[in-house]
């Protein structure tokens, strides 16, 4: 019995050290991992922009972001919520329904860094919303504007991969043709799955227009030599082509289709769909919310 | 030979973690399809098993033999949770890479299996050079694995391009693996049997 006590005592007392260690250095590095998180997170949201590697965006580049929350009203209704930056400075809640039509605006009362964190984010729009209405967070879009033009968007998606959800990133220019595609995080298979992760792999998707979109396909055929080398940055680099052959080639390959990786059709598919329905999905609702910003009059900043 | 000396030289060749004593098979037919990968989780691991070493030494007289598996997997998983919170402030390039790989080591056999037959029982120097002499045995099998794989199914070598070519695609599938793990240990025995005489025998674990 004097044993069992001791016992429980000292493992007790292991459990207790170890989570006190824990606890102490979780508080200590937390801020530091939140920054890195968020400067990972605009890195690659300005690669995609053709901003990344040590290219400095320039100055003019303004960069909107949009969150969108689905909105279930006290009645029952369901709600979609846009939170866009007004050209005041505030920023406003958009109600639109189902079908499309806006509901109303309302006034959100918050700074641009309350809205960038999500606790602070969802009290926010919470407030911004009637007694009894819930708001669930869904995405967060950015609309790129230079020089007082549009410049592009930037969209996050999320598709099945081979075992678990890959999560990733599209960037459109105004004409919603692709600029880049990232994949942020995934977990398919070292070697295999995971090459989608490639340049080689994930630029066959860039200048695919809308059209092209609509119909795209995953063909297992080996990828053509020449339109590898101007996929791979690295091989073009060891190629030399100059920048008019490359772009012919491009345009040789544009209306291909998607070739599929050697031993990963599954991913291969599941990043191409992912894409097709992130574009087909953002533009459909970027429609209405244009329609329904021009409807209420809201001063967007966009 | 310095006994230190000795420890790490054991555990890089004679008790070498992979091929001699045959634990921690797991991850090394998991993640070893690329030396990168090998090399990232060989570092984490020297990091997880030397620390943990130390921790078990210097607490060994004060753990009550009947709750020391509980205890030692309590510190295993607290030096790796404290890695992974840790590493991405001082080196956030490095995290990067192996953020995926840290998380795995709770689980390996290798760390526990040196801490229940070495580390319990001997003083903290010995301790550590046996954690750091077993964490870059790991290393050395999970690189020699990965190159081997890398080179015959990819064509590569730490992501350079060597062959232009894919030779073998089955060396990166899970069954390519087995394949060189097998054929190495059976090199090493043959190696061994060749020098002392003697029929080598290996333990293992998952």
């Amino acid at each position: 019995m004097k044993d069992i006590l001791k016992i429980t005592a000292s493992l007790t007392a292991v459990c207790v050290a170890a989570s006190l260690i824990l606890g102490a250095v979780y508080t200590q590095t937390e801020h530091a991992r939140k920054e890195i998180e968020k400067a990972e997170k605009e890195e690659i949201i300005k690669s995609l922009l053709g901003f990344g590697h040590g290219h400095k965006p320039p100055a003019d580049l303004v960069m909107h972001a949009v969150q969108r929350y689905v909105i279930s009203d006290p009645s029952g209704k369901t709600l979609l919520g846009y939170v866009l930056p007004t050209k005041d400075g505030k920023f406003a809640l958009v109600e639109i329904d189902l079908q499309g039509k806006p509901v109303k605006v309302l006034p959100v009362d918050a700074t641009a860094a309350q809205l960038a964190e999500a606790a602070t984010r969802d009290l926010a729009v919470s407030k911004a919303l009637p007694q009894g209405a819930k708001a669930k967070y869904a995405e967060t879009f950015y609309i790129a504007d230079k020089g007082g033009s549009r410049f592009g968007y930037v969209l996050p998606g999320v598709t099945q991969g081979f075992k678990t959800f890959i999560e990733l990133m599209v960037s459109l220019d105004p004409e919603f043709t692709i600029m880049g595609v990232a994949v942020e995080k995934h977990e398919e298979d070292p070697g295999l799955g995971a090459e989608i992760t490639q340049d080689y792999f994930k630029n066959q998707f860039v200048g695919k227009t809308l059209d092209i979109l609509a119909g795209l396909k995953v063909v297992k055929e080996p990828l053509p030599a020449d339109y590898l080398e101007v996929l791979d940055p690295v091989k073009t680099k060891l190629a030399k082509l100059s920048p008019e052959k490359a772009k012919e080639i491009k345009q040789k390959h544009l209306k291909d289709d998607i070739y599929a990786l050697t031993g990963a059709t599954i991913s291969s598919n599941a990043l191409t769909r992912g894409v097709k329905d992130t574009v087909r999905k953002f533009v459909y609702r970027f429609d209405i919310l244009k329609k329904a910003i021009d409807q209420e009059k809201v001063q967007a900043a966009f | 030979m310095n006994r230190n000396l000795q420890l790490i030289w054991n555990g890089l060749i004679p008790e070498n973690p992979i091929f001699r004593l045959a634990l921690s098979l797991c991850p090394s037919v998991a993640v070893t399809t690329s030396v990168k990968n090998g090399l990232m989780l060989g570092l984490a691991v020297v990091f997880v098993q030397v620390f943990s070493s130390c921790t078990v030494a210097l607490f060994r007289s004060y753990i009550n033999p009947r709750i020391r598996i509980p205890a030692y997997v309590l510190i295993i998983a607290l030096w790796v949770s404290v890695i992974d919170m840790i590493l991405p402030v001082v080196s956030p390039a490095v995290y990067k890479e192996v953020a995926l790989f840290v998380k795995l080591i709770v689980a390996f056999a290798i760390i526990i299996s040196r801490l229940e037959l070495f580390a319990s029982k001997e003083p903290f120097v010995p301790s550590f050079f046996d954690g750091f002499g077993m964490g870059i045995g790991f290393l050395f099998g999970l690189c020699l694995i990965g190159a081997i794989r890398e080179l015959s199914g990819a064509g590569t070598l730490y992501g350079f391009d060597v062959l232009g070519f894919r030779p073998l695609l089955v060396m990166i599938l899970p069954a390519g693996g087995f394949f060189v793990i097998g054929f190495i240990m059976a090199g090493m025995n043959y190696i061994e049997y060749k020098l002392t005489g003697k029929i080598p025998s290996a333990g293992g674990a998952h």
